[in-house]
């Protein structure tokens, strides 16, 4: 995987300038490249492995504010290019102008050098991913005999990216990525636990594999014997892990914090800058240069700097993300959350890493505050939140129930139902144990007061 | 093609003496579009196409996928392929087998009496626009839509060592639509969702006007809506709950893989799991609906496969793999969502047969409980725990439909809730749908009106 920094910065300055001598205003260019190997481990073995390589360039273009876009993967026949290049012109022609179009991005100073881009996983060859699963795998049989591992993949990929504009911007940024994730079973006598997940997601080759394993099959174990709730509909204390957070706040408060939703009137915390819209303890920053962030980049989708945006401040609402376009709409300067996931995709606003704070607890004494409560590791249904209003009502599986201060046992067929709104609101203690799932980071937290269906 | 994937499949057998090869081809064209109100904020079309190689070899699976089609990158993606199942059989226990299958020679177009791709994008803006304009104009009430459209167009090259060779058009149309309403502090959400496999004409069936009057209409109407109690209730399930809850509280745990890896339904064949009222299909052969195709990705014709024969599971859904697992012929449900990823089993179109109940005597002997209708979204674990997310629902009060609650939700036991089917109505719709499974596939599903006895309803008042 050797780095074509040249060939790719050449290529997106080619379909700009392009663009431009076929009757484009404005002309964008995006390039995504993308390699991986990965291994994947189905029912208890390794069996199968992939390399995958795609390459593609995505063209904006403006022609009389009207926005038209092209893309395509078929990059090493120049007449592919061309036809998708006029093809964006083309529809920009036949589209509907934007009287808010303010142009392009222009080029700015970048506040990082680079992304984490780490040679040894760029190197890593099939045989020592193998490897690496197969320690996986071992760390989970050899917990407990009660545990099946059901399915796993540990993955490597390179990522290159050149965006250029017709405003002068022109740059090139690498990055990578490893994961491992395996999920296991566990039963016992007819009773068959939940499917558990863990992984370890990682830019530099940090990850554990063992850990991974070890921590998939102890979460399997743990979920046998679970009880039913004796309760119909009680509020209770509940500890939110990392994964049913980053569920929770992904269809929700993420989506009220983006420009775009509050400019349209689709945020409950449009117009309430200034407000205490969460508990004190609540801090939330968009920090796009997060050291080893799964989201940390030089530049967003449209060749801007990304940065650090404080979004909620010990309670108090701070600011919004935002795109050029739905900058440009406020008077204000994009935040860099342009985002794109290849060269398939026009930009959009999307947090980069969306920090919530660490407190200080221990992850123990948090449990250890809680007379009767729940721990909730993971969410089912989450996405089926309403998106806009924020309400929700989840199943929480894998869950465990917490008497006295410590966790007792688990629990089944147990849901929760609320306002994400008002679960901010009600956060009454924050874990010191920051964790990287998706695009949130985050600690456990400690919610007073959830509604919890059971029966 | 049929040359180019000759030579590689030649090549692989005789060069890397693979078990089993197989190659497919895809070009295809895509148009994206999403409105935002007024604004277009997305035109765009896209010209793809890339080579998937998957082979059999010391009884592991190698893969590997490029986007550049010539012949010296192909012959390396071979090699690449043949590297990777060399690593993956390193540590196999048990050696990967597969089903038999037939050549197969064929050549599948598709004859749509409105081809999406030869429809100007221009025209494609005017009817979406036209769904956006009826939203916006429906209430002073209405904040705003979305509404995302996508085609796509194109056509696989499949050629796998046994001799087959199938030429396969695709073709997709699908639409999304979304408005959300406030009044005071309450802000409601609304969606509906159309796709086929037949053509645009899509839009001659569900009228762009219609499809923006029925979203709007409901983002309206729940903004006077309560919230549900939470408990155990009866519950009538619309065809579109219905559909959610076949496809994911049962469908995926009869998907063999997921079988296999230990779903509730594992040491279940053969037996009771269900009221003798349910029926299930997965059915690959139904006339444009969004989960249809005539031959699998890996080659195998698609079927009408019953799943569940008046409540005892007499099949699960199969690829070659796990075919030859169960020792029974696959089932055409060997799906990849494109040249970057291998086949694995997928649903098609899923749905519960109807019986003999209408509407009104569904609801008839129900005191208190609730009426879903449409659903937000839906999940479940392999432990047979199902949720789904409701977007339309009613209280049933003495029978009758009652006031429109909000944002409920169900949950329980899948085979306890199957048991719990107690009638089942003699409407039928199926919906479109797009099932995540690491990689997305168009499906549908659906099914009558069905009664169930009790499930979990999630509520906060």
């Amino acid at each position: 995987m050797e780095a074509p920094e040249d060939k790719l910065i050449n290529l997106a300055e080619f379909t700009v300038n392009l663009a431009i001598k076929v009757g484009a205003d404005e002309a964008e260019a995006f390039i995504y490249n993308e390699s991986s190997i990965a291994v994947n481990i189905e029912r208890g073995q390794i069996t199968r492995s992939f390399s995958i390589q795609d390459c593609g360039v995505g063209v904006r273009v403006v022609s009389n504010k009207a926005l038209g876009f092209a893309y395509t993967n078929i990059i090493g026949d120049k007449t592919a290019v061309e036809k998708t290049i006029k093809q964006a012109v083309k529809i920009a022609q036949v589209s509907k102008p934007d009287e808010e179009w303010r142009g392009l991005p222009i080029k700015k100073p970048y506040t990082s050098a680079a992304s984490p881009f780490d040679d040894e996983i760029a190197r890593l060859s099939s045989n020592e991913l193998v490897e690496m699963a197969s320690v996986m795998l071992k760390a989970a049989e050899g917990r407990d005999p009660r545990v099946f591992p059901i399915e796993g993949e540990v993955r490597a990929s390179c990522i290159f990216k050149a965006v250029a504009n017709s405003n002068g911007i022109c740059d090139f940024d690498r990055g990578t990525v490893i994961e491992c994730g395996l999920a296991t079973i566990a039963s016992e006598k007819g009773e068959v636990s939940p499917v558990c997940f863990e992984f370890n997601l990682e830019r530099s080759l940090s990850v554990n594999p063992e850990w991974v394993g070890s921590e998939a099959a102890r979460l399997a174990s743990s979920s046998l014997n679970a009880k039913k709730i004796e309760t119909k509909n009680k509020n209770m204390k509940v500890i939110f892990a990392h994964e049913a957070i980053q569920q929770l706040f992904h269809y929700t408060l993420v989506n009220a914090v983006k420009a775009d939703y509050a400019q349209r009137s689709q945020s409950v915390l449009k117009d309430k800058i200034g407000e205490h819209v969460a508990s004190e303890l609540i801090t939330i920053y968009d920090d796009g240069l997060l050291d080893g962030g799964l989201r940390t980049w030089k530049f967003d989708g449209e060749g801007v700097p990304q940065q650090r945006t404080p979004i909620i401040e010990r309670g108090v609402l701070q600011g919004f993300i935002y795109d050029s376009y739905t900058a440009h709409k406020e008077g204000k300067e994009s935040t860099g959350n342009a985002f794109r996931a290849s060269y398939i995709f026009t930009p959009s606003v999307e947090p980069t890493n969306f920090k919530i704070f660490s407190g200080r607890k221990h992850p123990e004494e948090l449990i250890g505050e809680v007379d009767d409560g729940l721990f909730v590791y993971s969410l089912q249904g989450a996405h089926s939140s309403n998106p806009i209003n924020g309400e929700f009502s989840v199943v929480a599986t894998p869950a465990w129930r917490i008497k006295n201060g410590e966790i007792s046992h688990a629990v089944r067929g147990v849901m929760l139902a609320g306002n994400v709104f008002e679960v901010i609101k009600n956060v009454s203690a924050l874990a010191d144990n920051e964790r990287k799932i998706g695009s949130i980071v985050a600690p456990w937290i400690l919610v007073e007061n959830v509604r919890v269906v059971g029966g | 093609m049929e040359d180019v994937l000759n030579r590689i499949i030649n090549l692989a057998s005789q060069r890397f003496s693979v078990d089993y090869a197989e190659a497919r081809i895809q070009r295809i064209s895509k148009t994206y579009i999403t409105l935002k109100e007024r604004r277009i904020e997305t035109a765009k079309e896209g010209f793809e196409s890339g080579v998937a190689i998957r082979v059999l070899l010391n009884g592991a699976w190698g893969f590997a996928s490029t986007c550049i089609l010539t012949m010296e990158n192909l012959k390396n993606a071979l090699t690449e392929a043949c590297r990777m199942a060399i690593a993956a059989s390193r540590q196999i226990k048990t050696p990967v087998e597969i089903a038999e299958t037939k050549a197969i020679k064929d050549k599948v177009s598709v004859k749509p009496q409105k081809n999406p791709a030869q429809i100007p994008i221009e025209e494609k803006i005017r009817d979406l626009s036209s769904i956006a304009k009826t939203i916006l104009n429906y209430d002073s009430r209405i904040c705003g839509c979305t509404i995302d459209y996508l085609d796509i167009v194109g056509t696989n090259y499949f050629m796998n060592s046994r001799g087959t060779y199938i030429e396969q058009d695709m073709l997709y149309v699908w639409s999304r639509v979304t408005a959300t309403a406030g009044e005071a502090s309450i802000l409601t959400f609304s969606r509906e969702e159309i796709g086929s496999t037949a053509g645009y004409e899509i839009f001659d069936i569900n009228h762009p006007e219609n499809i923006g009057k029925k979203t709007a209409e409901r983002a309206i109407n729940q903004l006077k809506a309560k919230s549900p109690r939470g408990g155990r209730y009866p519950v009538v399930l619309g065809p579109n709950v219905v559909g959610v809850f076949v496809h994911e509280a049962f469908g995926h745990l009869a998907e063999a893989d997921l079988t296999l890896s230990g779903s509730v339904l594992m040491d279940k064949l053969g037996e009771k799991i269900a009221s003798e009222n349910v029926t299930i299909y997965d059915d690959g052969t139904i006339y444009g609906a969004f989960g249809s195709f005539k031959y699998d990705d890996e080659g195998v014709p698609s079927q009408r496969t019953l799943l569940v024969k008046g409540g005892v599971v007499v099949n699960l859904m199969h690829n070659l793999e796990t075919a030859k697992k169960f020792n029974v012929e696959p089932t055409g449900n060997a799906r990849a969502e494109s040249f970057k990823y291998a086949p694995i089993i997928r649903m098609r179109n899923t749905f519960l047969e109807p019986r003999d109940y209408s509407f009104e005597e569904l609801l008839e002997d129900v005191k208190f409980g609730y009426y879903l209708k449409s659903f937000r979204g839906g999940q479940a674990n392999l432990d047979g725990t199902f949720q789904v997310g409701i977007q339309e629902a009613y209280e049933i009060i003495h029978g009758e439909i009652g006031a429109l609650v909000r944002d409920v939700s169900i949950s329980g036991n899948t085979l306890e809730t199957l048991f719990k089917v107690d009638a089942v109505g003699k409407d039928f719709e199926l919906s479109p749908g797009r099932c995540g499974k690491g990689q997305t596939a168009f499906v549908s599903d659906g099914g009558p009106h069905i009664r169930v006895r009790e499930v979990i309803v999630g509520g906060s008042a």
